[in-house]
């Protein structure tokens, strides 16, 4: 069942790519096409994240393009596979931009986003966003030319702790996150939040990162009684063993996840340990049709089967550049990294289609909305279990 | 073909490139090398940089593994040290950055020795076991030591100066990379001229012998250490230089596999050896990329299997080379040279 | 005031994976015993021996005492494979190489893992009991016990072979004198064929129930460098050594898990290997004349 899923989806992928790839050679570049270049993490660990993010890029490209692009200006789309390694990342990002005058970029790490950042100043022609969401990039002031299409990741657990303060207040709260950079990220800057809102962090558990044995992990976070437990800095493992375990033992707390965590096929692969698990997700999912939604009916009308959170955030972000694009060009200024960023922090109440619920705006790097969900097993989806927080 | 090549004195008989002829190829290697940066595109340029700076690793590596016969899966850790010293004298002290890479070096060094001390008890595959300790060691102070090397965010720093000019592109960078590559090279060649190069060289082939011969045992094997993490070093400098940020991850246990693998498949025990090795697996990602490419049209999947495929690739050159060609590329090219010099007479 | 019972509890779970240690580490001294190959792929081996169980488990779904065979039938004809094609060429070549030979091995297993099954973590199908179980006041995970006593099993199979069966006998006798073992008819070559399947066998049970715990991904062969430090600080060649070793470096893990956090975990374990390397680089259990490779 599972292999012959994987292997469609290479099939897709592949033809796909087979586009835009092609002989890694560069393709006829129009004079005035606009250029959106992406290190694309296509295989490699964070693969599942790609294939999704790519699929989501393409889709948006194509469908300005049918429209007529921008100002009658084509959107190119450049990927290059990284594997999800920086400095494959890094060759990426000099091939493209060495092939073509590149107007937006999409990179796949923090390390990435990190290392490039000098260069991006230094080049001041480009706009770049990417699949990290490290509170780190989340300074104007440092990363000029650098947006996330979402809030994050100390956002993502403030809005998680305002759903608890909110549903519980004077919760205790356990963190567990991995021993890595982007786990280690929010934790220390969102106690601070926790305890404003008068919740109590009881525990913070460090582990190895991977698939790895947590019986002792559990049997700490089982000494601290906590009401939540949010996870940080995990895809999968050890997630599902961890509430397992807990759930044995009798633990009532309710365990909660972000972004990168959240998507619908990972939950469900937690099998009955995951009935109830929550978490914060800035994008609708795929199959929501609560709100009023364009953008959604339109992508389930372009790919018929589900499309991951990562294909959401590929798609939004796309969106989003594009916006800016159109923004600087009807001001008939520039396609440069200022203009283009002064355009998209000059995004206020912008209505996404329903990939995010509400209007959004863009004063800084981020997009500080998200919105709870909860896994409903018996329906194998992920239902809301708020309405979209947006955090001041 | 070559006839005889008459050598009249040691020194002659010494030198490092003993014939004209080697000497004027090697001149046309050294325009080819500075002519390059202003032929080749931003990406290839990039290649290029990323290519000396394994050169420069890998070639210490080859001191260590491939002259002294001692097994090290630390050299990415000892890279890690370099890098993290150069950072941050770079963001603290801004010191010019000859004195930073060798500081970075020396650095390095140091801790080599500190690694090479079990070897005063151990051999072999014990060592280099010790060795992956040392770098699940130096992660673990890369990542939680974190007033001075940033934690796990690491350190972002700026740019090399030179006279003024901020070097903080690969084209500019080259000028910096490469020259030190050059010389780190030629001095690991003239090393085994040495005293010191040939007890290496004895050490790895009899080590009982080789203390009959006067050679203190420990001493020169942690000398090698010592050397070897200076090159690791110097080379995570320059890396650091490279890429401008730091972390804990940058420097994974595969790191020091690939430099590892870089050496068997060149030829272990030849300076040739490591720079032919360190390009070579440097290029096959490169190379693999190419052929997908090619292939997209009638393998639709290809593109999703690259990075399996890089993987298994990676490790069947390293068993192949182990099984087949066990001197590597270094080898193959003595062959090649070997065929032309005798020709049109066959061996 | 100590909360024994955690220290318990902790203890209880740290020998419970210490048992999946145990057996890895015997699957890595059966190979050194007999071929004097120091195997740093057995890591990737037992990653192998997950997947394929995952192949049979969930792709084919079989039930699970047929996918558990035929992970074990894969598994040595694997071993089998290694051992014709790999290391046998290298027969005679210094200890060195075949060690950087079974590094490429490692290499090779990872991308023939993600090249079919992806890079992505899976999930084995539930076999092992998911009650909670109670030893008095403390909780053990039912899942780590199942697999401490599979693991126990498992050893006692072992033991028995090498005790009983003709070939165990045979293994034993050329671990302890090859030559000697040339000489009284032994077929060596056959020998060193019949270690590297028992040795990949063990480690795809191992996989199997390291997978169940934790899950499948193409990373898991870093559980091998635990197994290292088990197999040294036990002595390279006893298998007395690996199993006392391999509890004794889970209850280490868990301990400093569990008092000092996560990351000091593997930190934990390299500081205690650095020490018998320098106090007692044979091991608890080794042989001393190994230090003269």
């Amino acid at each position: 069942m599972f292999l012959k899923d994987g292997v469609k989806r290479r099939t897709v992928l592949g033809m796909a790519m087979a586009a835009g790839l092609a002989g890694g050679m560069p393709a006829a570049q129009a004079a005035d096409d606009i250029v959106l270049g992406g290190s694309i993490p296509l295989t490699g660990v964070f693969a599942f994240a790609g294939e999704g993010i790519h699929a989501g890029i393409q889709d948006y490209v194509e469908i300005v393009n049918n429209a007529g692009g921008i100002e009658g200006r084509m959107i190119k789309y450049v990927p290059e596979d990284t594997a999800y390694k920086v400095d494959a990342s890094v060759a990426a990002f000099n091939k493209i931009t060495s092939q073509y005058d590149t107007n937006f970029y999409y990179g796949d790490s923090t390390g990435f986003a990190k290392t490039i950042s000098p260069e991006l100043d230094r080049k001041g022609t480009i706009l770049m966003a990417g699949a990290s969401f490290a509170s780190e990039l989340n300074d104007p002031e440092k990363h000029r030319y650098q947006f996330m299409a979402g809030p994050d990741y100390t956002e993502m657990i403030n809005i998680l702790l305002e759903y608890i303060a909110d549903e519980n207040p004077g919760a205790k709260v356990a963190y567990v996150h991995s021993d890595t950079e982007f786990g280690r990220d929010p934790i220390e800057t969102s106690q601070k939040r926790a305890e404003e809102l008068g919740l109590e962090v009881v525990e913070t558990i460090v582990t190895k990162p991977g698939s790895v044995d947590v019986s002792t992990e559990v049997l700490k976070l089982r000494r601290a009684q906590p009401d939540y437990t949010i996870f940080h800095g995990y895809v999968l493992a050890p997630i599902p063993e961890f509430i397992n375990q807990a759930k044995q033992m009798g633990m009532e707390t309710k365990f909660m996840g972000t972004f990168w965590s959240m998507d619908n096929s990972m939950v469900m692969k937690m099998g009955e340990a995951g009935d109830g698990f929550m978490g914060v997700m800035p994008y609708a999912y795929y199959y929501d049709d609560s709100d009023d939604a364009p953008m959604l009916e339109k992508i389930r009308e372009m790919r018929p089967e589900y499309q991951s959170t990562a294909y959401m955030q590929g798609f939004l972000t796309a969106m989003l550049m594009t916006e800016s694009a159109k923004r600087t060009l009807e001001a008939g200024k520039e396609l440069n990294g200022d203009n283009l960023k002064a355009a998209l922090n000059s995004i206020e109440d912008f209505d996404t289609g329903g990939i995010i619920g509400v209007p959004i705006s863009i004063p800084g790097n981020s997009i500080p909305v998200g919105r709870i969900y909860r896994a409903d097993m018996s329906q194998e989806k992920m239902v809301p279990a708020s309405d979209w927080i947006r955090l001041e | 073909m070559r006839i005889g090549t008459a050598k009249e004195t040691y020194r002659h008989d010494e030198a490092l490139f003993d014939t004209p002829v080697q000497r004027w190829w090697l001149a046309g290697l050294f325009v080819a090398i500075a002519a390059f940066p202003f032929v080749a595109d931003a990406y290839w340029i990039y290649l290029g940089c990323l290519v000396a700076i394994n050169i420069a690793s890998a070639t210490g590596l080859n001191i260590l593994t491939g002259f002294t016969g001692l097994v090290s899966l630390g050299q990415a850790a000892f890279m890690g040290v370099g890098a993290y010293i150069v950072a941050w004298l770079e963001i603290n002290l801004g010191t010019p950055f000859f004195v930073n890479l060798l500081a970075g070096g020396l650095g390095a060094g140091l801790i080599g020795i500190l690694v090479g001390i079990p070897s005063l008890r151990v051999k072999g595959l014990y060592l280099a076991i010790a060795t992956i300790a040392a770098s699940v060691i130096l992660h673990f102070v890369f990542a939680n030591w974190t007033s001075v090397t940033g934690g796990q965010s690491g350190l972002t720093m700026p740019p090399a100066t030179f006279l003024g000019t901020a070097l903080d592109q690969p084209d500019k960078l080259y000028w910096l990379i490469v020259p030190v590559t050059v010389l780190m090279v030629l001095g690991a060649s003239n090393l085994f001229r040495t005293r010191i190069g040939r007890a290496f060289i004895a050490i790895r082939d009899r080590d009982i012998s080789a203390e009959v011969l006067g050679i203190p045992l420990l001493r020169y094997k942690l000398y090698s250490f010592a050397l070897s993490s200076f090159y690791a070093g110097v080379a995570g400098g320059l890396w650091a230089y490279f890429f401008r940020v730091v972390t804990p991850e940058s420097f994974p246990l595969v790191m020091s596999i690939f430099f590892l693998a870089a050496i068997i498949v060149g030829g272990m025990g030849s300076i040739l050896g490591g720079i032919l090795g360190a390009a070579f697996m440097t290029m096959v990602p490169e190379a693999l990329k190419l052929i997908v490419g090619w292939l997209s049209p009638w393998l639709p999947d290809a593109v999703a299997l690259l990075s399996p495929v890089r993987t298994i690739v990676f490790g069947a050159l390293i068993v192949g080379f182990l099984i087949f060609e066990p001197r590597g590329l270094a080898e193959a090219w003595r062959r090649l040279r070997r065929f032309f010099h005798l020709w049109p007479f066959k061996t | 005031m100590t909360d024994w019972l955690l220290l318990i509890e902790v203890s209880l779970a740290g020998i419970g994976s210490g048992g999946l240690y145990a057996i890895t580490g015997l699957a890595f001294v059966l190979i050194y015993k007999a071929t004097k190959v120091v195997n740093l792929a057995i890591g990737e081996i037992l990653m192998l021996g997950a997947y394929v169980f995952f192949g049979f488990s969930a792709g084919l779904a079989l039930p699970f005492w047929l996918a558990a065979l035929g992970t074990v039938v894969v598994a040595g004809l694997l071993g089998a494979g290694i051992e014709r094609t790999m290391i046998r060429p290298m027969l005679g070549e210094s200890p060195i190489a075949v060690f950087m030979l079974t590094i490429g091995l490692g290499s090779i297993l990872t991308g023939t893992v993600e090249l079919i099954w992806g890079a992505n973590p899976l999930r084995l199908p539930e076999y092992l009991p998911n009650q909670p179980l109670f030893l008095g006041d403390a909780y053990v995970s039912s899942k780590v016990a199942t697999a401490f006593a599979i693991a126990s099993v498992v050893v006692l199979i072992f033991l028995a072979l090498f005790r009983f069966w003709r070939g165990g006998v045979a293994l034993r006798a050329t671990a302890s004198d090859q030559a000697a073992a040339y000489s009284m008819g032994i077929n060596v070559p056959k020998v060193f064929s019949l270690s590297w399947i028992i040795a990949c066998v063990t480690a795809g049970v191992a996989g199997m129930l390291v997978g169940a715990i934790g899950g499948i991904s193409p990373t898991m062969g870093v559980f091998g460098l635990s197994v290292l430090v088990v197999v040294i600080v036990g002595g390279l060649d006893s298998v007395l050594g690996a199993l006392v070793a391999g509890l004794f470096i889970g209850l280490l893990e868990a301990l400093a898990g569990a008092y000092l956090g996560g990351e000091y975990k593997t930190l934990a374990t390299f500081v205690l290997l650095v020490v018998v390397l320098m106090v007692r680089p044979y091991g608890l259990f080794g042989t001393h004349e190994i230090e003269r490779l």
